[in-house]
């Protein structure tokens, strides 16, 4: 890593700032020659890497900014939901969050209070109805703002990630509206990271790479297709040294499986969900003091976590020949997305790599398990204790187990 | 089939197929009639306009213990002060009225300007979740600032009301002169928050600088002193700060009880009246890429 700093000659601050400025010189296009149609009634899909144009799409056709070029023609009411709740104010009450919020989105006063009791209905905080939002728990507050976009009444609606919050049974709710939506004729176009629902609905899918469509099709075959993609990739960010990889292939990673609490293999994961990383390895000599890594990235190449045989545990002597190690997670942490995978087999604290898979390892795809917010699931457990109540009386370990278990079905 | 059929009709009972409107976005370009279209938009959300600036008000004294009461304090806790300095320390004219009303009816307006102009120029980038997230346009997001300041401005006005009871101020049939004088101020106010708040998205020094105008602002429109102790030969050139028409022409035709002085009131209506079509489209031309650079 750090010899590929040197190459570029970044390590010097005042150089680094003098190469940002001159690659500000060079324009970015967030999407660049995309043309699609959507049809009446159609569900369309947009699925790709974070930073692909997804969003940067949804916002043009919402007018929230303008493109440089081009043209995009709308024909009816558009709405879009890029994010659930953005708008509410902590201090007003629900009500009048329903109104602020519902106007926002471009409902008449009249309008709204028109649907007020469906509303409120849908989102179950009918005894909240009068308390400041900023009391509300989170999926109190993700309720109410789908809710009140629920009852939008548009011709085209767009969807950006607005299922990425919300426990699942309400989840599976929204899903359900959109699809009565889209079968009462309303034009639906849906971004998320969530290709399960994506699968279930959407009619046609466009699949985004570097703010160009690469592919577009029926849902279930460009799902596929991302998927695949997915599997070859490599990450752009850091360009792959070859000679720090392949120094010494003392030993050498054979395979990476994933491996769900049952032992089954799987491709797909629950966030939340504990799983297993089964690395199947080779070593070619005794070898003493040797370190597992295994990375996980995002699709746009962002390091998101990492295993390490390095920080625990005993030393690792290896022996020529075949061998498994496994990592045991008790509750996958990453959210809904495509990670990708990098195994690197090394000597304890050297940059002497015996294999390093550069990036392009076996993909994961996590789907939507136990829902949060922020930027990743933290296993944890809760007690409860009262006065005048017996102190043993409730406690929650694991949420994992039970509730896991219970959303799939 | 007959089903399916069956379901239609079910669906179109449920949704009345609409007009279908055509809309076209394009690169933002300007032309007159783009013009018009937005102000059927503004017109459209009309109600988003009512419900951001009756939020305003109800945000701004949620939870404080003097609620509505610091419209009146502000106003109020400023012409003491200036009371206090301006006829007891230094001998200010204040054409024969008591100093207390003369300045507190320089105030009124003044202070519905003045928070306006600070409260609104904020008033895209706080809101920088919403405006990447939603799109409405955004000129509601100022206006519903200029609409909040004008209701606290009535609010300050039950004041006034007070110290002309106390001070035994009778109106005369020319205070109807406000009317038009506050309409005056209010376009003024609205140019003045659409280009500063425009400009604060891509200069942040704006928000900084803003406090500071708006005092050296004060002290060169007739607030504390009248207009006549401004010298003769330079009453022209100060007439150009619209502030000044404004307030003086407030002043006269409620507490005088004169006919308004059409010069300077003229000179400020001029100004706000050019000043808005200007600004709406320097805002507009802003807003398009607003929502890449706040």
């Amino acid at each position: 890593m750090q010899q590929a700093s040197d190459d570029d000659g970044s390590r010097n601050p005042l150089m680094r700032k003098l190469q940002s400025l001159r690659r500000r010189k060079s324009d970015f296009w967030a999407v660049h020659d995309v043309s699609f149609e959507v049809k009446r009634g159609e569900a369309l899909g947009i699925i790709g890497h974070n930073g692909a144009g997804k969003s940067t799409i949804l916002k043009l056709l919402s007018n929230i900014t303008t493109p440089t070029s081009g043209e995009i023609m709308i024909n009816g009411r558009l709405s879009a939901l890029i994010e659930v709740g953005s708008g509410f104010h902590p201090e007003l009450t629900g009500r009048e969050n329903i109104y602020l919020n519902g106007s926002i989105l471009g409902m008449t006063r009249r309008h709204i209070a028109e649907r007020l009791d469906s509303i409120v209905e849908f989102a179950g905080i009918k005894q909240f109805l009068d308390t400041p939002v900023k009391r509300y728990s989170s999926g109190m507050y993700v309720r109410l703002g789908f809710s009140i976009a629920a009852h939008l009444d548009p011709d085209i609606l767009l969807l950006d990630e607005v299922l990425a919050v919300g426990d699942a049974a309400f989840q599976d709710k929204c899903l359900q509206r959109i699809a009565e939506m889209r079968d009462a004729g309303i034009t639906i176009v849906f971004i998320s990271h969530d290709l399960g629902a994506v699968e279930r609905l959407c009619d046609r899918v466009l699949l985004m790479q570097k703010g160009e469509i690469v592919a577009s099709g029926g849902a279930r075959e460009i799902v596929q297709q991302y998927q695949s993609i997915a599997a070859t990739f490599k990450s752009a960010a850091s360009s792959p040294n070859a000679q720090l990889a392949n120094q010494e292939k003392k030993a050498e990673v054979r395979g990476l499986t994933f491996h769900d609490p049952a032992g089954q293999e799987t491709a797909v994961v629950h966030t939340g969900d504990p799983f297993t990383a089964r690395l199947e390895f080779y070593s070619h000599a005794h070898l003493e003091d040797v370190v597992f890594e295994l990375f996980f990235y995002s699709a746009d190449g962002e390091q998101q976590c990492q295993f390490t045989t390095e920080i625990s545990g005993e030393r690792i002597n290896l022996v020529p020949g075949r061998g498994l190690l496994e990592f045991d997670g008790p509750g996958l942490g990453l959210l809904p997305g495509m990670y990708y995978t990098d195994v690197v087999i090394k000597e304890r604290s050297t940059p002497k790599f015996y294999d390093w898979t550069q990036y392009n390892f076996t993909a994961l795809r996590v789907d939507p398990g136990l829902m949060v917010r922020g930027k990743f699931y933290l296993p944890h457990a809760w007690h409860l204790m009262q006065d005048n109540a017996s102190l043993d009386g409730m406690s929650h370990e694991p949420v994992v187990d039970e509730v896991a278990s219970s959303i799939r079905s | 089939m007959d089903s399916e059929l069956l379901a239609d009709a079910i669906i179109d009972g449920s949704r009345p197929e609409r007009a279908r409107r055509v809309k076209i976005i394009r690169p933002p370009s300007f032309s007159p009639l783009k013009l018009l279209g937005n102000f059927a938009l503004l017109a459209q959300y009309k109600d988003l306009l009512m419900t951001l600036s009756a939020h305003r008000v109800k945000v701004r004294y949620k939870q404080s213990a003097l609620g509505i009461f610091w419209a009146i304090l502000q106003p109020l806790s400023l012409m003491l002060i200036y009371t206090v300095i301006f006829s007891l320390v230094a001998k200010v004219s204040s054409e024969g009225t008591p100093y207390a009303v003369f300045s507190y009816t320089a105030l009124l307006p003044w202070t519905y300007f003045s928070t306006c102009v600070t409260n609104s120029t904020g008033g895209l980038v706080s809101h920088s979740a919403l405006v990447t997230k939603v799109y409405f346009p955004r000129e509601i997001l100022p206006l519903s600032y200029v609409f909040a300041a004008l209701f606290d401005f009535l609010v300050a006005s039950s004041v006034l009301a007070g110290l002309f009871f106390y001070y035994s101020v009778h109106l005369t049939v020319n205070a109807l002169y406000a009317v038009p004088i506050i309409l005056v101020l209010t376009l003024f106010a609205t140019s003045v928050a659409l280009v500063l708040s425009a400009t604060q998205v891509r200069f942040r020094d704006i928000g900084v600088a803003v406090p500071l105008l708006l005092q050296i602002w004060m002290f060169v429109s007739p607030v504390v002193y009248p207009l006549s102790s401004v010298p003769a030969q330079w009453r022209t050139l100060y007439l150009l700060n619209p502030m000044a028409g404004v307030i003086e022409n407030f002043r006269r035709t409620i507490l005088l009880g004169q006919s308004p002085d059409f010069f300077s009131l003229g000179i400020s209506t001029a100004i706000a009246v050019v000043l808005l079509p200007i600004s709406y489209i320097y805002f507009k031309h802003v807003e398009a890429t607003v929502a890449d650079i706040i």
